[in-house]
């Protein structure tokens, strides 16, 4: 269902109990017992594949010290039923879904209208220049080397968790769409933390 | 006759003196390499009483920590001998075991100033103590030692004293010059032994 | 293993059949066929390229790899310094970085968000061997867990140490096949390293390529078969290197000595082969030792020639280097440097000197110290850097390098 606006969380207790999975392969293959000074996450990792809606590899995101920054990785649908991300949610920043796109001969960065689709048997990359998560305003820093839990919200309600490890990222700079006045700053494109007590 | 070939002789014994002074000197003045300039006892010498100490004295100042010297007998065991002892130019060596009568190779090696190894070894000998007929001489052909005051000796008998530092024992220190005659009459010595055979040579045949 | 290089065949088979076809020249239609049509050769190689950029050196496993590693013919030595803040918290954020970079890499894999992720598909057996200096303890507030051997050098008269090549808080010793997945593999590590550290210095060095000549310890510029008297793999080599026993972030560690060597190649020239052989001890063409006849034979340092001189001159590097205990021995991993020379053309070329060995104040000070006191080789080289360091043991699939360490 198109939406125009930020989707509003919902959390269904038996889902947050049963959906939620550590599927970051990635991002937690060398972190599960490091003694991370990210934020507790609230889902537990349950270690079972099936628990997700999708399989996240390689999730990560860009470190900032503050304003905004974004989250990538590869979603797997290895389901037999395409799935929607219509949402995506973390502690230190409220998130949108974004896309890049052709506006007047630049790429420009806008919500994408519909959330992110992975085709059943499938898998879409969220990634600089194309699809990601992005988090609108941090509330604290994201130091490289943290570890950020990443709630999505999917079209039928489920939810998922995943941890993404935040990588030092100068990036490709990317612009707003004209029509977000909101938006702080013409880059979307955080500086990397400059000092790790920051 | 006589007259002709004496004055072939002597014209031979002349060269025959600089061909061994070229020999004995360093190849330059500047030469890079450092190189024995005299040494005690001499290369080639006969000693009548064994030596207490050997001594070489080279072109250039020795790094201690890169002076070896050592001494072997005939059948090539090494004596037993102290570490040596450098002094500028110098390095000495003490023998620590008496030495019986025959032949020993001293050898050294050192490293000049611009860090190149130099190696060399000659052989004296230890004559018996009873002999006494052997001539003490020591030293060796220092380059610029002079040679024409030596040349006319050619007809010097072989077994003549050939310097004031006439053993060995006695000549330690005293610097190149007294070997040095020593050496250049030793030299003309044997040129006279040749000479003189020859002359015998020539009237018979 | 061959002594000679081989000569390559595909010339000298296309002058052959050239020159046939020309001599038998009665044959008009045959001699222009030579002319027009050069003869196909396959050029000889001793390993498949495609083996050599997928070969994968395990990088998980309880002792780090690139130590006992067959080296590889590629390396950079890059050491950091600390940016002040970094506690021991942010250590472990940045070594969860670099070990997750490092495991991928090795693999034949792209890094995390790695930006140019097709430098990362072939790995040229990639090795990447963290190392710990004293700073890094300090920055943990873990001083007390620093292997007490792991301190700074005492000061060798020989030295001419220079700032800009001594010391750091990190190592990280990258070493591959391939020139390239060295690059890529810097620059990775670099990036992910910014916020937490500054590039000290950078030493990077080659050895023989891939496959050029198998087996053959390596050469360095001097020319001299350089290395041979390492501990041999298996016991020899355990017993010298590895920590057998301790606390967990000691055991299976080792330690590292990195001093830059700067070689003196216009002196060089001027000492002819054979001063050049009683410098080092060795036959420059075999490695032989001057008692031996074959590259691996033990010297005689009793040996004398027949003029009562040590054939092994007491001075030479082999001499003054030599250990006969096995457990006191160090294993040396060098790597040569070679600079652009000066606008005279004189030569900015060495040795990046590795060394590693269980404890550097049992192992690796005495030989420096007889070699400082005396080697003719000093007169040819000179010490300008000189960088001490931990390695820390290795990790498991899901640790990370450090991790006994500061967790």
């Amino acid at each position: 269902m198109p939406r125009t606006s930020v989707a509003a969380r919902r959390r269904p207790a038996f889902l947050l109990a049963a959906a939620t999975a550590l599927l970051a392969a990635g991002a937690v293959a060398c972190g599960q017992s490091g003694g991370s000074s990210a934020p507790e996450p609230s889902a537990s990792a349950s270690g079972d594949a099936d628990a997700g809606v999708l399989g996240i590899r390689d999730p990560w995101v860009k470190a900032a010290d503050e304003g905004m920054t974004a989250a990538f990785g590869t979603l797997v649908n290895d389901g037999d039923a395409d799935v929607t991300i219509t949402a995506a949610a973390t502690d230190v920043s409220p998130m949108e879904l974004h896309e890049m796109t052709m506006k007047d001969g630049t790429m420009v960065m806008q919500p994408k209208q519909g959330g992110i689709l992975v085709r059943a048997h499938s898998s879409t990359v969220l990634q600089p220049g194309g699809d990601h998560l992005m988090l609108m305003d941090l509330t604290r820093p994201v130091k490289a080397g943290d570890e950020l839990t990443v709630t999505l919200t999917f079209a039928d309600g489920r939810t998922q968790a995943f941890r993404a490890v935040a990588k030092p990222f100068a990036g490709a700079q990317e612009s707003y769409a004209p029509g977000h006045a909101d938006a702080p700053g013409a880059s979307a494109t955080p500086g990397t933390s400059a000092s790790p007590a920051a | 006759m006589s007259t002709r070939i004496r004055r072939l002789a002597s014209s031979a014994l002349v060269a025959a003196l600089a061909a061994m002074t070229v020999l004995l000197a360093p190849a330059s003045p500047a030469a890079a390499h450092n190189t024995l300039r005299a040494a005690t006892p001499a290369p080639e010498a006969r000693l009548s009483a064994p030596p207490a100490h050997i001594i070489l004295e080279f072109a250039q100042r020795l790094d201690p920590a890169f002076t070896t010297i050592v001494l072997s007998d005939a059948s090539k065991r090494k004596v037993r001998t102290s570490e040596p002892t450098v002094t500028g130019a110098t390095g000495t060596v003490t023998v620590d075991e008496p030495l019986a009568a025959g032949s020993y190779t001293v050898a050294y090696r050192i490293v000049s100033a611009d860090g190149h190894p130099v190696q060399g070894s000659y052989s004296f000998t230890v004559d018996e103590p009873a002999a006494g007929a052997a001539p003490a001489a020591s030293g060796v052909a220092a380059p610029d030692a002079p040679a024409s005051g030596v040349a006319t000796s050619g007809g010097a008998a072989p077994d003549a004293p050939a310097s004031p530092a006439a053993s060995s024992s006695r000549s330690e220190g005293r610097g190149p010059w007294p070997l040095a005659v020593g050496g250049l009459v030793v030299l003309a010595a044997a040129a006279g032994v040749f000479l003189s055979r020859r002359r015998r040579r020539g009237t018979t045949a | 293993m061959s002594d000679s290089p081989t000569a390559r065949p595909v010339s000298r088979r296309g002058v052959l059949t050239g020159g046939a076809l020309a001599a038998g020249g009665a044959l008009a239609g045959a001699t222009a066929v030579a002319v027009a049509d050069p003869p196909r050769v396959r050029p000889a190689s001793t390993v498949p390229v495609a083996e050599v950029g997928t070969a994968v050196e395990p990088f998980h496993g309880p002792r780090q790899a690139g130590v006992a590693t067959e080296p590889q013919a590629h390396a950079a030595f890059v050491a950091f310094t600390l940016r002040p803040g970094t506690d021991r918290a942010a250590l472990g954020r940045m070594l969860r970085l670099l070990s997750d970079d490092a495991a991928r890499l090795t693999q034949g894999r792209p890094a995390l968000a790695d930006t140019e992720p097709e430098l990362g598909l072939l790995p040229a057996r990639l090795t990447v061997t963290f190392g710990f200096g004293p700073g890094f303890y300090t920055a943990a507030g873990l001083d007390a867990r620093r292997p007490p051997s792991v301190v700074d050098l005492p000061a060798f008269g020989i030295d001419r140490l220079q700032r800009r090549w001594s010391g750091g808080d990190l190592l990280l010793q990258i070493c591959a096949d391939d020139p390239l997945t060295v690059a890529h593999t810097q620059r990775v590590l670099v990036k992910d390293s910014r916020p937490f550290a500054t590039v000290a210095w950078v030493q990077q060095g080659f050895r023989r390529a891939a496959g050029a000549e198998p087996g053959r310890t390596q050469r360095n510029l001097f020319g001299q078969i350089d290395g041979t008297a390492n501990p041999r793999p298996g016991a020899a080599l355990d017993a010298a290197v590895w920590v057998p026993d301790g606390p967990v972030w000691l055991r299976d560690g080792t330690t590292l000595v990195v001093r830059r060597i700067s070689m003196n190649l216009e002196t060089w020239d001027l000492l002819g082969r054979t001063d050049r052989e009683l410098a080092v001890g060795r036959r420059l063409d075999t490695g032989a030792p001057l008692t031996g006849e074959d590259e691996h034979d033990e010297p005689d340092f009793a040996a004398t020639g027949p003029d009562g001189l040590a054939v092994m001159p007491d001075f030479s590097h082999v001499t003054r280097s030599h250990v006969s205990d096995d457990r006191l021995k160090i294993l040396r991993r060098p790597y040569n440097y070679d600079g652009a020379p000066t606008p005279d053309g004189h030569a900015d070329s060495g040795l990046i000197f590795a060394s590693y060995q269980a404890d550097i104040t049992r192992q690796f000070l005495p030989i420096q110290q007889r070699l400082a006191e005396r080697d003719l080789l000093n007169e040819w080289t000179t010490p300008i850097g000189s960088a001490v360091f931990a390695i820390p043991p290795g990790c498991a699939e899901g640790g990370w390098i450090g991790q006994q360490l500061l967790d």
